[in-house]
């Protein structure tokens, strides 16, 4: 994302492709779009980004990292 | 023949030749919103998009009652955003913030187009302005682009 310089760019710290949450979770998808609506008029010029703190688990835990890995691997 | 059945070149992010960047000029309450997703996702009855280097982009409706999204991208990522395409294109999740009034509007059609294209200069000298083109005749303030 660095490399291409987007004029404002959040980063999303869930799975590849589940950026606004887990499938049919509406509330999850207003919460992950909020933040990036409250973060927009933070930004002072091209080429910052900025880290919305979302975890995937409540708990913080990564073994989806894991199971993302293998996912991929299956369905190449 | 042995060209086009020859793996593709990893991919390799490309600068822009210029940086884009303009002020936000008004609140979110005010400000009109469009989603932009190179998912080369689509409705259902709009043409698909070609299996790669694909450089058309799909208007879709943003109501979200329109009809079903199909998702064209070749992505091995793909399994789990066909099941519920409102987790990379939140349609409806913007709509619910237009209603509630913490954005003005939501604009009549989204964008789509294809991700991992490797014509980057194409991308700016067509595809990219086309883009820009159809949000500027949309009086969108705030687009907002979700990477596949």
């Amino acid at each position: 994302m660095r490399k291409v310089i987007p004029p404002r760019a959040v980063f999303v710290d869930h799975p590849v492709g589940r950026t606004f949450g887990p499938p049919h979770d509406l509330q999850r998808n207003l919460a992950v779009l909020r933040k990036v609506l409250a973060e927009l008029p933070l930004f002072t010029g091209p080429g910052e980004i900025r880290d919305l703190g979302c975890q995937w688990e409540s708990d913080g835990s990564r073994a989806w990292e894991d199971e993302l890995r293998a996912e991929m691997l299956r369905d190449r | 023949m042995a060209q086009a059945s020859a793996p593709n070149p990893p991919r390799i992010p490309v600068a822009p030749s210029k940086l884009a960047w303009s002020l936000m000029k008004k609140p979110l309450s005010d400000s009109r919103v469009a989603l932009l997703t190179s998912a080369a996702l689509r409705l259902a009855n709009q043409q698909p998009f070609a299996p790669k280097e694909d450089l058309s982009y799909r208007l879709v409706p943003s109501d979200p009652t329109a009809g079903e999204i199909v998702i064209d991208h070749h992505s091995g990522i793909g399994r789990v955003p066909r099941q519920d395409p409102e987790i990379v294109f939140p349609r409806t999740a913007l709509a619910g913030l237009a209603r509630e009034g913490a954005i003005a509007s939501v604009a009549a059609a989204h964008l789509s187009f294809m991700g991992g294209l490797r014509r980057h200069k194409e991308i700016e000298s067509d595809l990219a302005p086309d883009l820009a083109r159809e949000l500027q005749t949309a009086a969108v303030d705030l687009a907002l682009l979700v990477p596949y």
